[in-house]
């Protein structure tokens, strides 16, 4: 697809019903580093204590692997169909799955000289986030894994907010971001079983369930400075992997990504509850044969892998890459190309694109 | 049929007939107290003349109990069907200020607390209109019937108003207080309100009849919020006069009258049939 094909296009976006705009966030996965910066950014803003230690709002997973909480994508959840009128059923995971609140002996380390290797203390934990980072999967010389950071999908048919009996779970009419009312929410954790990303947590100090709020503070103006920032997930990212605004800002670089060009592509899309967080896959180099020499043609991610992640959607969208890396590497113009090294930071964050509506 | 042992003898016969007559009247007058056949629903209000917010105390032991059968809420929620609780103990009683219920269960494990992921509390609520007048749907009431709802969990009570599945809203000061305990594989929960309220309280002071409905929940078969155990409609016999509905007395003083008709048409016909004097 050129350039002009694709605004040519006629495109439009679906965002749920009684929903004026829709945020959205774009994560570059060939950009992660597995830094944990978004995850810690995120844990000191909102899940510090009070029952919240084993919560990780944003979490970074390595792929292929169990995940945080393990096995989370064989939790259940979701929808059976994209008629969105059946749920399926999930489960409520075990502690175990995400891992515990565990006391580590920093200080010993860092100010009383102690020469123990940095562990939890009094525990033998057999699982937390991240647990299987150097695993991946493939042989030597072909060996691979990539990141995988995760938030709430802040779905455009989230099955959390179906699953509550008593409605405290909904989406905000003026952008899409899903919350759950801490004064209605009762501790009954079936939007826990209903997400089949396992991205509402149950506070057990609390009674209460919890979850990402997309830092929405920040993007309406009470951030740092009084003034409107992106997610802390997104702007503490070194490599600054995530574009954050609103999917029907069509003048912005994540519509282009996601309608336009359709290389950003929601995880477990067979979930069926249509998030609005979106990945551009993982762009790896061909494998290598003994001697070291690529083997052209000969994906080191397997492409069922990601279509397991992605679906079927995400042949296309490497295709597309490829074209694209092809046509400037050939000296030729690529605005996907600009789009996805963009350093701009009123293109990164658009987020005050519908504050004169 | 030996023709002479039912004959001859006028003033046998009529003993015969008196005594018969003297039966009716005194079954009819009597018969309902010897069944115990409360009228259907019915959950008899007791006088204890004392304290009783504890489950446990001696004074539960004279208020008559109510078994109660129970059965899965259609809530529409996963595994809403698969309940584990089949029947509850219900005693109502009052000692002038203050009236109480206490419901009791059958429950192997005592869930007291949520503090983990997978844990869910055992609970236990006493539902009843909000407007004592008229009966509200089963359902945790509706827009216009609420229901004033006492409930219990794991070791706190709280007070409710609810106007339909999902909409339960609790007050900001209970006015119930509530007491819990688990012995030999079963909860006695005994609730405690004074009796006489206004607003949104369900008044118990003994004007009238009151509605009420029972749910349990047993957290350790996963069961919380639609998903449990509920009773029909019931009420606390606590308005004055006899009873039970008026209906009921009538409904046996006409048996035993019929009873008494037959009785002696039948006598009467057998003894004509065999030529007997009058």
């Amino acid at each position: 697809m050129s350039t002009d094909d694709a605004q040519q296009e006629d495109t439009h976006v679906d965002i749920a019903d009684g929903v004026d705009h829709q945020v959205a966030m774009v994560m570059d996965l060939n950009k992660c580093i597995g830094c944990q910066t978004c995850t810690v950014a995120c844990k000191t803003l909102w899940t510090e204590g009070g029952g919240r230690d084993y919560m990780y709002w944003n979490n970074v997973e390595t792929k292929p692997g169990e995940g945080y909480p393990k096995n989370w994508e064989e939790s259940g959840g979701g929808w059976k169909s994209d008629d969105h009128s059946e749920r399926q059923p999930g489960e409520i995971p075990e502690k175990e799955r995400y891992g515990g609140d565990w006391e580590f002996n920093h200080s010993e380390i860092m100010y009383d000289g102690s020469d123990e290797p940095l562990r939890p203390q009094n525990v033998d934990p057999e699982w937390g986030p991240n647990w299987d980072e150097d695993q991946g999967a493939g042989e030597y010389p072909n060996s691979y894994y990539f990141y995988l950071p995760r938030i709430c999908n802040h779905c455009t048919h989230p099955s959390c907010v179906e699953a509550c009996p008593r409605k405290a779970l909904y989406k905000r009419e003026e952008d899409g971001i899903v919350l759950v009312d801490q004064e209605r929410c009762r501790g009954y954790r079936y939007c826990v079983e209903g997400c089949p990303y396992k991205k509402v947590y149950y506070n057990a100090a609390k009674k209460k369930s919890e979850k990402c709020i997309f830092c929405y503070p920040r993007i309406e103006g009470e951030g740092p400075d009084d003034t409107v920032h992106a997610t802390a997930c997104a702007e503490e990212c070194p490599p600054q992997l995530r574009l954050v605004g609103y999917l029907d800002d069509e003048d912005g670089p994540i519509y282009k990504l996601v309608e336009e060009y359709e290389v950003a592509l929601p995880l477990h899309p067979e979930f069926e509850t249509v998030p609005n967080v979106y990945y551009i896959p993982p762009y790896a180099p061909p494998q290598h044969s003994e001697d070291g020499e690529s083997i052209e043609g000969v994906d080191r991610i397997p492409r069922e892998y990601l279509e397991e992640l992605f679906g079927d959607r995400v042949n296309q969208a490497l295709d597309t890459i490829e074209k694209h890396r092809d046509r400037v590497e050939r000296g030729e113009d690529s605005e996907l190309m600009e789009m996805l090294q963009d350093k701009n930071p009123a293109q990164q964050y658009r987020l005050g694109v519908f504050d004169d509506e | 049929m030996n023709s002479a042992a039912g004959g001859g003898d006028p003033d046998r016969s009529w003993v015969g007939v008196v005594a018969l007559v003297v039966l009716a009247v005194a079954g009819a007058a009597v018969l309902p107290t010897l069944t115990s056949a409360r009228p259907a629903n019915e959950v008899p209000v007791g006088d204890v003349g004392a304290n009783a917010t504890d489950p446990t105390a001696e004074s539960w032991t004279s208020v008559p109990s109510v078994e109660l059968a129970l059965a899965s809420a259609p809530s529409g929620l996963p595994g809403a069907s698969n309940v584990s609780v089949q029947e509850a103990q219900v005693r109502a009683a009052t000692n002038g200020s203050h009236a109480f219920v206490r419901v009791s269960w059958p429950d192997a494990t005592a869930d007291r607390n949520a503090s983990d992921l997978r844990e869910f509390a055992d609970a236990v609520a006493v539902q009843f209109p909000e407007n004592e007048s008229a009966r509200p749907p089963i359902a945790m009431g509706g827009t216009s019937n609420r229901v004033n709802v006492w409930y219990w969990s794991g070791g706190t009570s709280e007070e409710l108003l609810a106007g339909g599945a999902g909409t339960t809203t609790s007050f900001d000061r209970s006015a119930v207080d509530a007491e819990a305990v688990h012995e030999d594989g079963e909860w006695h929960v005994a609730f405690t309100r004074e009796a006489e309220m206004a607003g949104n309280r369900t008044d118990l002071s003994g004007e009238r009849d009151v509605d009420v409905a029972v749910a349990v929940w047993n957290g350790s078969y996963g069961e919380r919020a639609g998903r449990k155990a509920v009773s029909e409609w019931q009420y606390l016999a606590m308005g004055p006069g006899p009873q039970g509905p008026p209906y009921e007395t009538i409904l046996w003083a006409v048996a035993g009258l019929a009873v008494l008709f037959v009785s002696v048409v039948t006598i009467e016909g057998v003894r004509r049939t065999r030529g007997e004097p009058a």
